[in-house]
């Protein structure tokens, strides 16, 4: 959610502090910002907060707790204010469980044109595009307070007996509307659509998005403005379903209190008239929900202090509840809260911890260490797979992790990320013969001249009988015997007793040193030395005249002839930042191969 | 006899995990990765269509109409519940395992990593218990100058929920580890613990991202490319 600090200053009388400091406050009392530039703030509401603090209202409160600086006013604690029921329109819901309530507003007489400048700049800075000053309004109070809002034509609205008609109700199968987007949608059966009675036409896919049919243009007079409240469940689906995420969608599948359209209308209604004239005739409110009554949730002190492992005294858990303006009342150290109506997050004993642990601040909850515990779960399985790994690697080999996905499978992906593999693997020989031939090229870099590379994974199948833990090895252990298989079932193997007091190895690692993505080129080379020559010295020289090209220097043969020592080394180049050319690697080894020579010995 | 192989970072580093949570009591578990959407997502608290599922991208399963719809676990968490329905409270655990994201892949998000899943669950765990459990942690896998620090957060199987940094003196700066928090008293009694008398910490550590913190690795995707290099681009000393 963007937030302008300006917009929020507006709520209180008191100087808000410094980007920063709200920043540093909110992140550690409520939210994390995603991002600060200038005058915004992009909150990262919380889900279960969504509710109530998509909002600028719903922050400033939050920021009045944490600093402990009143509200100057609260728009959901003031009067809501009472409309006529107007003669000209009608309200109908089909299904009152899709939606909660439905207030049409009748505003007759407006002027649109274009928004004020401090409007312009308040949408602005939350990175809103003005339209014009009634779509602007409606978004202002959605961004102000959180409640969606729409306002149609009405004079594209059919009137019939002086009446125009609404009817909140399903799609039919395959029904379209042309939002005012200009796009078309094809909607399913599910979703939920606002229409105009008389002539059967959607003017709105409901809690998602207006239609183009009753756009409000600059010719238009004559306004039916919506302020409502729709199911989430249903509005998700349908968001879903047609990939149109909104502002209104993503406030409503949060499920946003009923009671907030009643602050939505009032406050729409007065902001359009202020700024685009016109008369408000009245107001239809169809409540089938009818007003939720307020839920009571207690919390003893001795609860929040062995949840949160603290020794919060009663003075400070009632200090956090006024910060909050949360409603309480408190006998002997039981606190029973009456959430206001857009709390609707507040609803177990433990959601009171959390409100108070947070205001009061987690950094006063000390870190304790748990107590000795006498029992702990039998492990002699991992343990028994990690002696597995163990002996492989004593066997020479290294351990490989490869993805769970393959070309062809007994389990298929519904949605799968890479559509070349769609299915998960039912072995681990594919991803091992692949691993090694990449391993077979890479052996220069990582193993001596006279190894090769042997690999194995641990790692999950997912044969058509079920899943279970492969262990694969490229080659078969010599040292265990001609019947030892490459692969075994580490779900099913007897790894009891063979895991029971086993304790896997650990080792240190060091820091990371990064690996080329350029090709690297080897090169071998052969000398005679003296007998008497210490065996490291061609070695020193070799590495001394080789710069910084050379990533590994191994000796793989040795042997004596006639009184001389003939030794040979092979020699890998590698450059972090380009591919090396054969000349390149050829210059260095001219140098090698003087440089030995002028040391005294005979280069083969 | 030829010399030994490598054991691949992320097994080292589960081991090392295992060991320090072994010192205060935690056994190690293991669990499925295709998991049901009841274990997944229901039992944790996460009904249908609630928009908090959409914290998780998830990889469906192909499935029938009539069969259980299935998933590749997106957390270790679902291990909460099958623990706590086998064995009950009290109880300690830590639950190491591959997990899968359906999003796409960068130098930070891979849509396969690991996850060391941790519960803890008695009478009289707290808040308090949780920091001083990954206080040490931290200390012992990072250095003794690490400390942890709480912020407020959200997910539907913990209340309160706490967002868990870690001060990393090399970087000189706090970075975000984990999500943890207090076992919801839903999620317990889905699992038919006692929540009157019952009550524990969870959390959940991306076993890469600290890996790649204390041994400077900049790209999560080396990890599970099958190249030996991965296992030689450390010196490795046994202890």
């Amino acid at each position: 959610m963007k937030i302008s600090q300006k917009w929020l200053q507006n709520y209180f009388d008191t100087l808000l502090p410094s980007a920063e400091k709200l920043d540093d406050v909110l992140t550690f009392h409520a939210f994390e910002i995603e991002e600060a530039s200038g005058d915004m703030l992009d909150v990262k509401v919380l889900p279960n907060r969504a509710a109530d603090c998509l909002s600028h209202r719903g922050i400033a409160k939050e920021l009045s707790a944490i600093l402990d600086i009143p509200l100057k006013n609260d728009p959901l604690r003031s009067d809501v204010g009472t409309y006529d029921v107007p003669t000209s329109l009608k309200v109908e819901i089909e299904d009152p469980k899709k939606c909660l309530r439905y207030m049409g507003g009748v505003v007759k007489g407006v002027k649109v044109g274009p928004s004020p400048a401090w409007l312009k700049e308040a949408l602005e800075a939350v990175e809103q595009r003005s339209i014009n000053n009634i779509v602007d309004a409606t978004n202002y109070v959605m961004l102000d307070i959180g409640q969606p809002l729409h306002a149609f034509d009405a004079g594209k609205l059919e009137m019939k007996e002086g009446k125009y008609a609404i009817l909140v109700r399903g799609a039919k199968e395959d029904e379209k509307i042309t939002t005012l987007s200009n796009e078309e949608f094809n909607l399913n059966s599910g979703a939920l659509l606002i229409t105009d009675a008389h002539s059967g036409g959607a003017i709105g896919i409901a809690g998602v998005k207006g239609g183009k049919s009753a756009e409000v243009t600059a010719d238009t007079t004559d306004l039916i403005v919506e302020s409502a409240n729709f199911e989430g469940t249903s509005i998700r689906r349908t968001a879903q379903a047609l990939r149109l995420s909104t502002d209104a969608s993503q406030r409503f599948q949060n499920r946003p209190s009923p009671e907030l359209a009643a602050y939505g209308m009032r406050d729409v209604l007065t902001l359009i008239t202020d700024i685009a004239g016109g008369e408000v005739i009245g107001v239809v409110d169809e409540y089938p929900a009818s007003p939720e009554r307020s839920r009571e949730v207690s919390v003893t002190l001795e609860k929040i202090n062995s949840v949160l492992g603290s020794d919060f005294s009663n003075i400070e858990v009632e200090d956090a509840l006024k910060r909050l303006a949360l409603p309480y009342m408190v006998v002997n150290d039981t606190f029973t809260v009456t959430p206001p109506f857009e709390r609707t997050d507040l609803t177990i004993p433990e959601d009171l911890v959390e409100e108070v642990g947070r205001i009061v601040g987690y950094d006063r909850i000390p870190a304790t260490e748990l107590p000795p515990i006498f029992s702990t779960p039998d492990q002699t399985r991992y343990r028994g797979i990690e002696r597995m790994r163990d002996q492989m690697v004593e066997q020479g080999y290294t351990e490989v992790s490869t993805q769970s996905f393959a070309k062809k499978g007994d389990i298929a992906l519904a949605n799968p990320l890479d559509k070349a593999k769609p299915a998960l693997r039912t072995s681990l020989e594919q991803n091992l013969q692949e691993a090694l031939a990449q391993a077979k090229y890479y052996a220069p870099l990582v193993l001596a001249p006279n190894e090769k590379p042997k690999l194995f994974e641990v790692g999950t199948v997912f044969p058509k009988e079920g899943e279970h833990i492969e262990l694969r090895m490229t080659e078969r252990v010599v040292a265990w015997g001609d019947k030892a298989d490459v692969v075994d079932n580490l779900s099913v193997a007897k790894l009891e007793d063979y895991g029971k007091e086993y304790e896997p190895k650990r080792y240190e690692l060091g820091t990371y040193k990064p690996f080329s993505v350029y090709p690297f080129i080897t090169r071998d080379i052969a000398l005679w030395i003296p007998e008497e020559t210490e065996a490291r010295e061609p070695e020193r020289i070799i590495r001394e005249n080789a710069g910084e090209l050379l990533v590994r220097l191994d000796q793989f043969d040795r042997f004596e002839k006639e009184g001389k020592v003939s030794l040979a080394f092979r020699l890998v180049f590698e450059s972090m930042e380009r591919t090396l050319t054969d000349d390149e690697v050829n210059g260095v080894m001219e140098k090698i191969s003087a440089a030995l020579r002028a040391a005294g010995y005979e280069v083969r | 006899m030829s010399s030994p192989g490598r054991l691949h970072p992320i097994t080292v580093a589960i081991r090392e995990m295992a060991d320090i949570f072994g010192r205060m009591g935690f056994g190690v578990v293991q669990g499925p990765e295709l998991e049901t959407e009841h274990y997944n997502f229901d039992a944790l608290n996460i009904p249908e269509d609630h928009s908090s599922r959409d914290m998780w991208d998830t990889f469906w399963i192909k499935t029938r109409e009539s069969e259980e719809k299935k998933v590749l676990r997106t957390h270790t968490s679902p291990m909460q519940i099958r623990w706590l329905e086998s064995h009950g409270a009290p109880t300690r655990i830590v639950v190491p395992g591959k997990c899968f994201r359906n999003e796409a892949t960068d130098m930070t998000h891979e849509a396969q990593f690991y996850q060391l899943e941790g519960l803890a669950v008695d009478t009289d765990v707290t808040l308090a218990h949780l920091k001083g459990t990954l206080e040490r942690f931290c200390k012992e896998y990072f250095g003794s100058d690490a400390k942890v620090r709480f912020r407020p957060s959200y997910f539907p199987f913990t209340e309160p929920s706490v967002e868990v940094d870690v001060w990393f003196s090399a970087q000189q700066k706090w970075l975000e580890v984990m999500g943890a928090g207090m076992v919801h008293p839903k999620v317990l009694e889905n699992a038919g613990v006692d929540a009157e008398k019952y009550q524990g910490f969870a959390f959940g550590l991306g076993v890469e991202r600290f890996v790649m913190i204390k041994y400077g690795i900049p790209d999560i995707r080396l990890f599970h490319s099958g190249d030996i290099r991965f296992n030689y681009a450390f010196d490795e000393k046994k202890v």
